[in-house]
């Protein structure tokens, strides 16, 4: 069980830097909409191959081309195979630990999507907070059983090593360009004018002109959040605290509950 | 119709969310300890989540951000869900010894 939980660390831990270099390809905020797959694919069957032989050939490095892709692949990879890998344990704590996993690859995802403050919330409050408390709650509640299969000694080992190993050189890699220039890690302004025609996703077709360049930003969840959604947030304070005061009440031990066995 | 590996769109997205909820779903229905249940639920949420934001990031601006603001909420939600869901199989385990929701049948006679 101890080798199934560090492969999907190794999974977690292939996710966070991809994301972390994320985006990186944006440094160029003009070479998005010049070279982007900018084909309908309803309305111009034709020019598909084109504008892909496009990106293929110049497009390297921005956001909406084949990096982002493979980023997207590899993140779907993993958040299918932790829900899987979750839905199939039997052994409470690699469940557990397959939901983190999970869970960091959708918070990459929800990156991808530029809404970075939900990727943040969404490792804060998932990750650590729920993971937490589930943690605990099989910790309460845990019986050994035996695992349907898993990767036992050397090969679980070999595979935490390398995740290990790989974790330290993006790390230091990370940290060696943070020495070169300090703006080499964070993201560049999202590029301002983009192709009406593009479909995209990464890039919007709609209201491109008035979008700020932290659009998903903290700041501008925090906008939408605190001027119009003011009364759900109270709202959803007000749940937080039901749940809380139900959460003891239900937990407390009660003496007419003790006889109550089927 | 190779360039559904490197052109990424809205539907990439949104049937990855699909993916995701079929196979909470999945253990919602088929496990039968209680706390992989709800870990399917906190899946199917994810899913939800998924599909909102990415509906935020095709529409875009204001509009985009009240999905951003929505899909903030449903993780508040589901966190006081989990927390009294848990507070449950606590106290459902307290007084069977199980948390085996097959074998908690109370309520259907």
């Amino acid at each position: 069980m101890r080798p199934l939980a560090l492969t999907v660390f190794l999974a977690l831990v292939l996710a966070a830097p991809l994301a972390a270099a994320q985006p990186a390809p944006a440094q160029d905020p003009h070479a998005g909409h010049q070279h982007g797959p900018i084909a309908d694919q309803h309305e111009q069957p034709g020019a598909g191959p084109a504008a892909a032989h496009a990106a293929e050939g110049e497009g390297k490095g921005f956001e909406n081309g084949r990096g982002a892709a493979l980023l997207f692949w590899v993140l779907a990879l993993a958040t299918v195979a932790g829900s899987i890998f979750v839905v199939t344990r039997r052994n409470l704590v690699a469940a557990v630990m397959g939901m983190v996993g999970t869970f960091f690859a959708l918070a990459a995802l929800y990156a991808m999507l530029y809404a970075h403050f939900l990727a943040v919330i969404q490792v804060l409050v998932y990750a650590g907070a729920i993971m937490v408390l589930f943690v605990f709650v099989v910790m309460i509640l845990n019986r050994p059983e035996d695992e349907p299969w898993a990767l036992q000694g050397l090969l679980g080992k070999a595979l935490a090593g390398v995740a290990i190993l790989y974790l330290l050189v993006r790390v230091s890699g990370v940290l060696w360009d943070v020495k070169d220039s300090p703006h080499a890690v964070v993201a560049a302004p999202r590029p301002q004018a983009i192709d009406t025609t593009s479909v995209g996703v990464l890039e919007n077709p709609i209201q491109s002109a008035q979008r700020d360049d932290d659009w998903g930003s903290t700041r501008s969840v925090g906008k939408a959040l605190f001027r119009d959604y003011l009364f759900p947030f109270e709202a959803v304070s007000l749940v937080l605290l039901v749940a809380v005061v139900g959460g003891i009440a239900l937990s407390r031990p009660h003496r007419e509950a003790e006889d109550n066995n089927e | 119709m190779n360039e559904i590996f490197y052109k990424l769109t809205v539907s990439h997205f949104l049937i990855l969310a699909a993916v995701v909820f079929a196979i909470g779903t999945v253990g919602v229905l088929m496990r039968r300890n209680a706390l992989i249940v709800m870990m399917s639920i906190e899946l199917m949420l994810n899913a939800a989540n998924l599909t909102i934001l990415a509906f935020a990031r095709y529409h875009g601006g204001a509009a985009g951000l009240e999905g951003h603001a929505l899909a903030f909420i449903v993780i508040a939600v589901a966190a006081a869900e989990a927390a009294v869901g848990l507070a449950i199989v606590v106290a459902v385990f307290r007084t069977r010894r199980h948390a085996d929701i097959d074998r908690l049948t109370l309520l259907k006679h």
